[in-house]
């Protein structure tokens, strides 16, 4: 196989005000023609300044400092900035992660692509319109002339790719491609990738934080840690039977679709080192449960097993009895068994939020964005409810609708007996400590002025709860609770890391004893590693202190792992709402089905045979993108999309009918027959039954 | 056999918390770190000292005229010469510049003041009360300043206290949309979201989330409002319509050493321009530095 | 883009109105009044209740305010007393003049002031940056006037290159015939302008030039000067357009100030002598044409934003 890409100890630095950053400290890859290497680590790994070390792209300060990188048998280091150019330009093409900031607002796709290809202008364009229709656009020639913010962000991530397609390059550098797009566009973006590849005979270096995306697309994998490659290999082999610990812990940390509940994720302790002043010899071994003394003071080598599969670890996992990493199981895997006849904590009726649309020189309200259309379930004291769907689906106004922060069109809650859409202002303030929100953004949610001691007393004092001296002793008891130190109470948010400001928003949210906390997206914007620290956390506390969660997320596996039941929000409808196992394991919507067949999963990451595991034909594509909200489409909802659809679907609105015990689904034409409906008869209040 | 690492289970779950120091100690940090602040510092403390607490070791006589002695050049006696009416200008620089700070001081801090209670409540409240508040504010803001300004000082008699109350009166605009802008955006933030599902109320919200996080925004707003008001200050001073004899200011100083400009008597001309322009260029240059430093406080957070 | 079009033009009226109200309500703030004002001091009660029949100051105030507005859409700005003419035939006589002055000086500081943030920003903290920064600083730390009297003192006494005062005519053909005079008011306005032009143009454009796009032209093989002239400068110009808008008010109260000093008989003259004199009508017609001025300004540059920006216009 002849070596497209060969990079050879390739240190990169960052020179910043105080120190110097070693970003990139001796990595060695190579990538073959036609292949796709997926370069894999958690934020500030080193992932991405690999990736742009290749093609001299790095940020300022940023700069090579050793090592070679081969394309194609041409020395990239040696080459002058304006030889370089021309190898962006014509040899390498890079697609960024996020299509909406990274396309030039203000110039029309056409020329933004044509501008990438040699020659005149008019070939120029038509090779413009060729590489769009290539990537999948439909209509690609009428929409050259269109600007991106005209297009969504499935879209433009497809102009992004046709750019850097335009020129044929021979490596392509794709850098979290998918990470802000939703699952049924991920999975059309990776897809059209991958068969991109097989038809162009290009590599492609596929950069992401995601295991399970290099699970499924990937033919080799490298593992990446604090500006080194731990592990590398084909695929199969390196996720199925890893040999470093750091690949063992983030397999391990990873909660998968057959996770079972009953069995804690393991959750890597500490934080990555400050890659300024990294520890000595091994990098992960202060985080590592397996380091012994010769781990802090020898620079572990990488050493060969198998063909092709290298790793760096002194005590590396052998598969023998006591040499893997052990988790804590628990007694019962935390699953409540639904008991339809228990009083309803909190019972959500027929809740419509709408928010409306106005045009025109009087700011007339010319229609409606619905948000929320028509949802009811109920919630047992206890419970862990898990919220499942794409953004845009209402979840997360369905969320802020519980906790009251949003007050509904119509439909009403009932939260212990009263429904607090119709209640007076003081009778409201005095039920919100039994309900609480925890948000997704660890950086936005804590109030940077203030010291955490008085973040998380404060809702103590708007509550009126205790003297000041019980207050701060509430407080470090909330700390401890927590996994965080007394003093933290002394410091600001700023002083602390990602993961440790969602324990501090977790704190906070328990601080008045709630009944129910709504967490929204709580770990989506935390590495894999803290993320199980969290969700951990977050089970234990569940209970310790009885608590009910609605967890809203848009990873099914998450919620999977957390919850007791699951509900699918698509477009503002409840269209599957059932036990979290029996939903995800038994479908009966085909947008349940397609949203788990669209996010790939560890699971499968041993078993399919390597390089060939990419798109299988079983795995039915959702078509399209969802559709706009502000005319919702007639009938069901999801039938502009669905594979199953037929006429019936535009006309009649499939009621939600039992498809096991307290599992309902609503669809004229379901994966598999429903059950009479005598059999769902505990199944709480829905308009179709 | 692999013995587990026990220093890795003893520490908290949560980790140890990385030490910086505090939020207003970045902040400081970034400001020193700038020569530019430092040096407007430094001029400020310089310029004050010069003005308020040179007279005590440099006495004149800014009252009575003395027209024997008008219009003297540089000489031991009269180290800056003297004006058309025989005041020394040395010491009309200090009592000059007397003026000048006080009235930009004052007018920054009372138009700040005013821009931000309407800001921060057109902000908060949003709908139709910020509708008809922050057209208020367009509407005041469309009539060029300076024809207000002479058309307001040809009907109200120039004092001190006149002064600062008329610059100030349109020099709150700025400051009530900038606030008004920080509010809206602090409104929707997550932390503020968090105080509403406490059960917090808006005079919480408002006090202890809101203008907190917007002081910083409000205080190099209103250093940059100190340069522009001693600016507004001396152009009225200079087209004859502030304070009147014998009270002094710059821009009076140089108004009246206008006729002379053939004359060649650059003592007249020189000081009190060079006066306005060091502190003028004092306040922009904290301002400047202010606004660096709390980007490095946004960045952090 | 239509409804845009048309709230904003709503906008825009609503402003005027509330700006007329205003002026409206300062003839009325008048110690004694408008009659007391354009009669004098020692006028007798008889000469002023005669002075206010005539001239409807005795009907209900809203009453005066509509026939106030309709005077003014008639084109009737107000008689000046003191100069014993009508404001609008002042008005036609030294607007041209002014309107030379103040475009000519803003054209200067557009074509000077860009370039220069621009070079900045790419040239960032380099020798450039920082003689073009200090260069700003000094230029809007300094009054315009005292710039003004310096060039004064430097070109036309001291050099004696060029004359000290503006075209002393009484036509726009007249400044035009005389182009070294007009020189040093020119030169004092625009050098204020484009110190502040080039400060916002540099941090325009260093925002611009650490947004994603740019890196992905970088990433296309695209030269620097193409990504410069195609991706950067687009996008940095836009904000440039709403500024411009923005600078209306400091342009006119600079033009006040520098026809001051140079003696240029344009409208800031004029509204200069008014105030002198107390002449109130002159004072609140060129106050409402400067808002005026100042509005449509504004709405003009929203306006060709909306133009320039496809995400305004294809909205």
């Amino acid at each position: 196989m002849g070596e497209l890409l060969d990079i050879k100890n390739l240190r990169t630095d960052i020179q910043q005000r105080r120190s110097v950053v070693h970003a990139v400290d001796g990595v060695s890859l190579t990538l073959g023609e036609g292949q796709i290497l997926g370069l894999v680590g958690e934020s500030g790994s080193g992932k991405t300044m690999t990736g742009m070390s290749i093609v001299r792209l790095l940020p300022p300060g940023g700069h090579i400092v050793g090592g070679s990188i081969t394309l194609a048998g041409r020395e990239l280091t040696a080459l002058d900035d304006e030889a370089m150019r021309r190898v962006r330009g014509n040899e390498i093409g890079v697609v960024f992660q996020d299509p909406m900031t990274s396309l030039n607002p203000t110039m029309t796709i056409g020329n933004q692509i044509a501008e990438a290809v040699q020659g005149n202008r008019g070939a120029a364009r038509e090779r413009a319109a060729e590489t769009l229709d290539l990537v999948g656009m439909p209509r690609a020639r009428e929409r050259l002339d269109n600007y991106p913010h005209q297009l969504s962000g499935g879209m433009r991530q497809r102009v992004m790719i046709a750019m850097a397609l335009a020129s044929d390059p021979k490596l392509l550098i794709a850098d979290e491609p998918t990470t802000a797009l939703d699952a049924t566009i991920q999975e059309q973006i990776l897809d059209l990738l991958e068969s991109l590849r097989a038809r162009l005979g290009m590599g492609i270096l596929l950069i992401t934080h995601d295991l399970a995306v290099i699970s499924r697309y990937a033919d080799q994998v490298a593992v990446m840690y604090a500006g080194r490659i731990v592990e590398t290999g084909p695929t199969g082999p390196v996720l199925r039977r890893m040999r470093h610990r750091y690949t063992e812990a983030l397999m391990a940390a990873v909660p998968r679709r057959d996770q079972d509940a009953g069995i804690d994720l393991y959750s890597i302790p500490g934080l990555p080192p400050d890659l300024s002043d990294p520890p000595a010899g091994c990098r992960f071994h202060p985080r590592c449960l397996f380091s012994q003394d010769d781990c802090g003071a020898t620079d572990p080598p990488l050493v060969t097993v198998a063909p092709g599969h290298q790793h760096a670890c002194l005590h590396p996992v052998t598969y023998t009895a006591g040499s893997t990493l052990k988790l804590t199981e628990r007694a019962s895997d935390g699953r409540r068994v639904i008991d339809a006849r228990a009083v309803p904590l909190v019972e959500v009726r027929d809740l419509v939020k709408e928010y409306p649309v106005t045009a025109g020189l009087l700011q007339r309200r010319v229609g409606a964005v619905s948000a929320v259309a028509g949802v009811s379930f109920t919630l047992t004291p206890g419970e862990t409810f898990g919220l499942v769907g794409e953004s845009g689906c209402g979840k997360s106004t369905l969320g802020r609708a519980l906790v009251a922060l949003e007050k509904p069109t119509s439909g009403s809650i009932i939260f212990a007996g009263h429904d607090i859409t119709a209640m007076p202002a003081g009778e409201l303030r005095r039920i919100r400590r039994d309900l609480q929100l925890m948000f997704q953004d660890p950086y936005a949610s804590l109030d940077p002025r203030m010291r955490v001691g008085a973040i998380l007393r404060e809702p103590l004092a708007i509550q009126r709860i205790g003297s000041r001296r019980d207050q701060d002793r509430r407080v470090g008891e909330l700390l401890e609770e927590v996994g965080l130190r007394p003093s933290a109470a002394q410091s600001y948010p700023h002083e602390f890391s990602g993961g440790q400001r969602q324990r501090i928003g977790l704190a906070r949210a328990l601080a008045l004893e709630p009944k129910l906390v709504v967490a929204d997206e709580p770990v989506s914007a935390l590495d894999v590693s803290i993320q199980a620290q969290i969700l951990n956390l977050m089970r234990e506390l569940r209970e310790r202190l009885g608590l009910s969660y609605v967890i809203i997320s848009h990873d099914l596996a998450v919620v999977r792992y957390m919850a007791d039941r699951i509900g699918v929000m698509y477009l503002g409808k409840l269209v599957e709402i059932g036990p979290a196992t029996d939903v995800s394991d038994h479908p009966a919507h085909p947008y349940t089905e397609a949203l788990l067949r669209a996010v790939p999963d560890l699971t499968s990451a041993g078993r399919a045979t390597p390089a060939t595991n990419g798109a299988s034909p079983a795995r039915p594509a959702v078509r399209g993108e969802l559709p706009s909200a502000i005319n919702p489409p007639s009938g069901c909802r999801f039938r502009t999309r669905c594979p199953r659809a037929q006429e019936l679907c535009a006309e009649v609105e499939p009621p939600l009918r039992p498809f096991g015990p307290h599992h309902l689904a609503a669809c004229h034409f379901p994966l598999r027959a429903p059950l009479p409906v005598e059999a769902g008869l505990h199944a709480p209040a829905s308009p179709g039954t | 056999m692999n013995a587990p690492n026990l220093d890795v289970l003893a520490s908290p779950k949560g980790g140890e918390v990385r030490a910086e120091g505090g939020l207003g100690r970045a902040i400081g940090r970034a400001f020193t770190a700038n020569r530019l602040a430092v040096l407007g510092v430094g001029l400020i403390v310089v310029i004050v000292a010069f003005c308020f607490l040179g007279p005590l070791l440099y006495h004149t006589d800014q009252v009575y005229t003395n027209l024997t002695a008008a219009n003297l050049p540089p000489s031991a006696a009269h180290p800056l010469g003297t004006d058309y009416l025989g005041y020394d200008e040395l010491g009309r620089l200090m009592a000059g510049g007397q003026s000048s700070i006080e009235v930009g001081l004052a007018a920054a801090v009372m138009a700040s003041a005013i821009g931000v209670a309407w800001g921060a409540l057109a902000g908060y409240f949003g709908g139709v009360v910020d509708a008809v508040m922050m057209r208020i504010v367009d509407i005041v803001l469309s009539i060029p300043g300076l024809f207000i300004l002479l058309f307001v000082a040809t009907i109200i008699p120039p004092t001190l206290g006149t002064m600062i109350a008329i610059i100030a009166l349109f020099a709150w605009l700025i400051p009530a949309r900038l606030v008004r802008g920080e509010v809206l955006s602090l409104r929707s933030r997550e932390y503020v979201q968090a105080v509403r599902v406490m059960g917090g109320r808006g005079g919480r919200i408002m006090l202890r989330h809101l203008i907190p996080n917007a002081i910083g925004v409000i205080v190099v707003q209103a250093t940059f409002q100190v340069a522009d008001a001693i600016l507004i200050f001396a152009v009225l001073s200079y087209l004859g319509f502030g304070l009147s004899s014998p009270a002094a200011s710059w821009g009076e100083m140089l108004s009246s050493g206008t006729p002379y400009l053939y004359d060649d008597y650059w003592w007249l001309i020189y000081p009190p321009g060079v006066a306005i322009l060091l502190i003028v260029l004092a306040f922009n240059f904290v301002g400047d530095a202010l606004r660096d430093a709390l980007d490095v406080r946004l960045r952090q957070t | 883009m239509t409804s845009y079009l048309l709230r904003r033009m709503g906008q825009t009226l609503v402003v005027l109105l509330g700006v007329s109200v205003i002026v409206f309500a300062l003839t009325h703030l008048l110690p004694g009044g408008p009659a007391r004002a354009i009669l004098g001091i020692r006028a007798t009660p008889a000469a002023i209740a005669a002075f206010n029949h005539a001239n409807g100051y005795d009907t209900p105030v809203y009453l005066q305010y509509f026939s106030y507005l309709s005077s003014l859409l008639h084109g009737d700005l107000g008689f000046s007393y003191t100069q014993n003419q009508s404001v609008a035939s002042l008005l036609a006589q030294d607007i041209p003049k002014s309107a030379y002055l103040s475009l000519l000086a803003l054209v200067i500081s557009i074509v000077v002031g860009l370039p220069l943030g621009i070079a900045q920003a790419v040239r960032r903290n380099r020798f450039l940056d920082y003689a073009v920064t200090t260069g700003a600083f000094l230029g809007y730390s300094m009054p315009v006037f005292w710039l003004g009297l310096l060039l004064i003192t430097w070109f036309a006494v001291d050099l004696s290159l060029l004359p000290p005062e503006a075209p002393q005519t009484a036509t726009l053909a007249g400044a035009l015939a005389d182009p070294a005079a007009m020189v040093l008011p020119v030169a004092a306005l625009a050098i204020v302008s484009i110190a502040s032009f080039s400060r916002f143009m540099r941090s325009a454009a260093i925002e611009n030039l650490a947004q994603d796009y740019i890196r992905t032209a970088r990433a296309k093989g695209l030269t620097e000067r193409t990504i410069l002239a195609r991706h950067l400068l687009r996008n940095a110009l836009l904000p440039i357009i709403t500024l411009i808008g923005l600078s209306i008010p400091a342009l006119v109260a600079g033009n006040l100030v520098v026809e001051q000093v140079f003696n240029y008989p344009g409208v800031g003259l004029l509204f200069f002598n008014a105030a002198l004199r107390r002449d109130y009508p002159v004072e609140i017609a060129l106050t409402l044409l400067g808002s005026a001025l100042v509005v449509v300004g504004n709405l003009v540059a929203d306006l060709a934003y909306g133009v320039a920006d496809p995400r305004v216009r294809l909205a």
